[in-house]
């Protein structure tokens, strides 16, 4: 797997999407907790946009810095006794990976939750050298189980419902109990605890660096991230090249931005700083630690209009409260980056040959910008994608781009205006009835097809005060 | 106080009865409304396509029609907040960026208008019907008004007023969005009138007449019976001549 | 070679930021605004011990409060309520401060066994850790907001007490509670600063183990501990 999943066209994900009941139903209502659990939090300490606003300039700051931060990071890493390997294309950050799996002749490994893994596709570069990868977060293991990609960059399996996931763990894992979803629960933990125990090396991503003292942190509800990085001997974790903070002091604000607008908790179960090797006298944690820290087209994002985009901190919320989102679902977006986040990045990070319809898929309704705990202007930077579509890739349909042409002149030109605007109803004539055009010409179908779109008003508004004007005068 | 009203050009062509009610309102509020008649459309069509070079074009046009206005005053917070994103469109134009920000400071969504400069909150008028509230994605999030609206409509006597469930939440209108992603436009307006239903309201009310055409098409289309109406009509209604 | 591919890869950050590469004399700034400072800025001990109790709630943990002379009846009564048999407990030196050392020699002698971590002992500890009941450490720091137990692993507290056993017990002496995340993350910096190292593993552990990955119904106790407990005790 890469950024991008499936083959299928746009349009027909999107029909797979809204065809799909369950999926809309369990999305709307995740969605509903999601947000009311964000709210809450929010709520609670009060001041939630002195803390957006704390997020964004500490986002900002780190960014423009970024080539000093990773220099401190790699250098603190480095004195804790870690290795630390920087990789430009997701294929020299697999090569490394292979390289030290293929080194231990690990057999076994076990990965905890990681966006960034799934993007640059090390499931499947390690299943090429022969290494049997076991995902541990649940959600994450029950769609390696069923082959199938995530749809929420939080909680990956919210597609599934739990007599599918009975089934899964049924024909691939003997599983005989209950489709509660305790008992589910429990088999994969006593199913995964095997696999921790048995694993030669443990992958994870990484939510924060903190590059003042180099340590690396992980923040995780279900306790894999700190079971992979305690059990193993050999540790390796992934960074996109963004995701660290200068000190200590902000990787507490950022942490807490994340945990409270992805799951509306004060604090996951475990957030978990690793710290390189252990230390003398220290019986579990790695021996061997191996940072990498992955680019993949990042830099390229830095230095433009997009650059805040890097800012995010993979908390979901903009995806919680898309409608877009709650409509059509993670896969619709044929990328592993969904919602507003996923339109934004997606085609910034693989190219718009294969994206861009993600840009359109938005109403610009703002909801994300509004929800973005680091302020990135999401909707804005969808507006800004729609305008290099349309003037740099000249790839937009000729129709629209004619239209558009043709609004600047109308636009532009009162007397044009005002004499459409005169000519409106007569022109609509052929397709009105009862006041109402419900089988519009051209574009306009798009709309007529399940919505009625009102006869232009027999008097237009500029020729109705015209004449009370007149009246007026002459009264 | 003399307005100037910036009618829209959805209002000006399908939506006639909007700018008759925003005059009329604002006239009984004390107000001398003119029309500059070279307005034409804020740009936000071609804007939020992506063809910002030909938005900009409708943009300027704008700013030379409503060059003499004290106030500006608009039936749509959508339109209204599209004008005050001018500055930042322009900004760096040595001619457009000064002309942006004078247009952008002087105008005003109506019913931001009424309470924050007129300073009244009850407008004086009647309305015997049951009404709810689709507050605009643009009116709320990029021009920022969210309590004006419901100050007025509360005010209104014997009005029987019902919050709408998930009231925040797109209608699915979106622009070329309506036509282009067709089928989630209208998934989306179908959840919009299932709670606008779910008010059993006579009345959906709103301050963007774009949205409500989407909701009120969809409504209309599946035969209910609910009426739309642009916030200005409720508040012109039965009001003190 | 311990770092590899670096100055070619911040080269290329610094050209796409649009100037050279920076290597030193970079300063955080001043932020225009640290809200993280007002959270329960007035309470005092006591009053953050009600809100650690408060959120106890919220995060599925039992908390008990105690007294230094009353702790041995206090575990006791947990590791009864445990069905506790097997404990495995980091080696702290707050052991004896707290008595705990003759706590656990009476509860040995009445059947139950107790490991102490054992920086000479790598197998064991593992093994211990995984089939234990009860996994018993101290707090480092304790965060009131959130609930939360700040654990500072080291060879005398494994990563895998507070993680492998079916139950977690953190004994919290009152005096290491804190308003937030705020006054944990700013010790450890100003600890960084001053030239210690950073424990090789910091671990904020707030609660048991959960997941909503299955129909976002809540699952508790998914790889981690099943069951949380906290004692707080008074030593002031």
């Amino acid at each position: 797997m890469s950024i991008k999943i499936g083959n299928e066209k746009y349009d027909e994900r999107v029909e797979e999407g809204l065809d799909n009941d369950f999926m809309r139903q369990a999305v709307s209502s995740a969605q509903g907790r999601f947000r009311s659990g964000k709210q809450k939090q929010a709520d609670e300490l009060g001041n939630w946009e002195d803390w957006r606003t704390l997020g964004s300039e500490i986002r900002t700051h780190t960014l423009e810095n970024l080539d000093y931060y990773l220099q401190i990071l790699s250098d603190n890493v480095e004195k804790r006794g870690g290795k630390v390997f920087f990789a430009q294309t997701a294929e020299e950050a697999n090569e490394y990976i292979q390289n030290v799996v293929k080194e231990k002749e690990a057999k076994k490994v076990v990965k905890a939750k990681s966006m960034v893994t799934e993007e640059i596709g090390l499931n499947d570069a390690l299943a090429d050298i022969g290494s049997e990868v076991v995902e541990t977060d649940l959600g994450e293991w029950i769609l390696q189980l069923d082959e199938d990609p995530p749809s929420h960059i939080v909680t990956p399996a919210l597609h599934k419902n739990k007599e599918q996931i009975q089934e899964t763990f049924h024909n691939k894992r003997g599983y005989e109990g209950s489709d509660t979803p305790e008992d589910l629960g429990l088999f994969a933990r006593e199913q995964l605890r095997k696999d921790f125990l048995s694993a030669d090396v443990g992958i994870t991503g990484c939510n924060f660096a903190v590059a003042e003292s180099g340590a690396i942190t992980f923040v995780t509800n279900e306790g894999n991230a700190r079971l992979a990085t305690s059990l193993p001997d050999t540790q390796i974790s992934v960074m996109g090249m963004e995701r660290l903070v200068p000190t200590w002091e902000e990787l507490d604000v950022l942490v807490s931005l994340l945990t409270r607008a992805a799951v509306g908790q004060k604090l996951t179960s475990y957030v978990t700083s690793i710290t390189g090797t252990r230390l003398a006298g220290e019986t579990d944690g790695p021996e061997e630690y191996h940072l990498v820290i992955v680019d993949n087209g990042r830099s390229k994002i830095l230095g433009t209009e997009f650059q805040s985009a890097l800012h995010c901190i993979r908390c979901a919320a903009c995806i919680n409260v898309c409608p877009v989102y709650r409509h059509v679902g993670g896969h619709a977006y044929g990328s592993i980056y969904p919602g507003p986040i996923g339109a934004v990045l997606t085609p910034l990070l693989d190219g718009y040959e294969d994206h861009k319809e993600l840009p359109y898929a938005s109403s610009l309704c703002g909801a994300c910008t509004e929800a973005c705990p680091v302020k990135i202007p999401l909707h804005e930077q969808l507006i800004r994608h729609r305008e290099i579509i349309a003037d740099e890739e000249k790839d937009t349909p000729i129709p629209e781009k004619a239209l558009m042409k043709g609004f600047a002149k109308w636009a532009s030109t009162p007397t044009a205006y005002k004499m459409s605007a005169a000519m409106a109803r007569t022109a609509m004539k052929p397709w009105s009835k009862d006041e109402k055009i419900e089988n519009g010409p051209g574009p306009m179908k798009g709309w007529t097809n399940s919505r009625n779109f009102p006869a232009p008003s027999e008097t237009s508004f500029r020729s109705w005060f015209k004449h009370r004007k007149k009246e007026e005068e002459v009264k | 106080m003399q307005v100037s009203l910036m009618i829209t050009c959805i209002c000006d062509v399908f939506a006639s009865n909007v700018g008759k009610d925003s005059v009329e309102l604002l006239e009984k509020l004390g107000c001398e409304v003119d029309f500059p008649t070279n307005q034409t459309c804020c740009g936000q069509p071609a804007f939020n396509s992506g063809y910002l070079e030909d938005s900009k074009k409708a943009m300027k046009q704008m700013m030379k029609a409503f060059v003499h206005s004290k106030y500006v005053v608009c039936p749509s917070g959508s339109c209204a907040g599209m004008v005050k994103e001018y500055p930042k469109i322009f900004k760096g134009d040595p001619v457009w960026e000064p002309r942006a920000k004078k247009l952008a400071n002087k105008t005003y969504e109506i019913t931001q208008f009424i309470v924050n400069v007129l300073g009244i909150e009850d407008v004086g008028a009647t309305f015997n019907k049951r009404v709810t509230y689709h507050p605009s994605c643009h009116m709320t999030r990029i021009l920022g008004v969210k309590e004006e609206p419901m100050k007025l409509l509360k005010n209104i006597k014997d009005i029987d007023f019902v919050e709408l469930p998930i009231k925040e939440d797109c209608c699915g209108f979106g622009g070329t969005f309506a036509v282009k992603n067709e089928a989630i436009s209208t998934a989306m307006a179908h959840e919009k009138a299932e709670h606008v239903l779910e008010t059993e309201a006579e009345y959906l009310a709103g301050g963007d007449m774009a949205c409500l055409m989407n909701i009120g098409g969809l409504m209309e289309r599946e035969g209910k019976q609910v009426k739309i109406a642009h916030i200005t009509e409720i508040l012109n209604a039965g009001m003190n001549e | 070679m311990t770092i590899q591919n670096r100055d070619a890869f911040l080269e290329n950050v610094a050209s796409h930021l649009g100037r050279n590469r920076r290597t030193e004399g970079v300063e955080r700034p001043k932020w225009s605004i640290q809200p993280q400072f007002d959270v329960f800025k007035d309470h005092s001990k006591d009053e953050m011990v009600d809100e650690l109790e408060a959120i106890c709630d919220v995060i599925h943990t039992d908390m008990k409060r105690t007294t230094k002379q009353n702790l041995h009846k206090t575990l006791h009564e947990t590791f009864t309520d445990l069905n506790g048999k097997t404990v495995i407990a980091s080696s702290d030196n707050r052991n004896v401060e707290f008595g705990l050392d003759t706590f656990y020699k009476n509860f040995e002698s009445s059947g139950g066994h107790v490991h102490l971590w054992n920086e000479d002992m790598e197998e064991e500890n593992g093994l211990v850790a995984e089939r234990a009941d009860i996994g018993i450490v101290f707090s480092d720091i304790t965060l009131a907001e959130s609930g939360t137990t700040v654990l500072f692993n080291n060879k005398y507290n494994g990563r895998a007490i507070s993680l492998l056993p079916h139950s977690y017990v953190a004994l919290i002496p009152k005096s290491t509670i804190v308003p937030r995340m705020t006054q944990a993350t700013k010790m450890i910096h100003e600890r960084n600063l001053a030239g210690d190292d950073v424990a090789s593993c910091v671990s904020f552990v707030t609660g048991p183990s959960n997941s909503a990955d299955i129909e976002m119904k809540l699952i508790v106790g998914v790889h981690g501990p099943v069951t949380a407990t906290y004692i707080l005790i008074e030593d002031a």
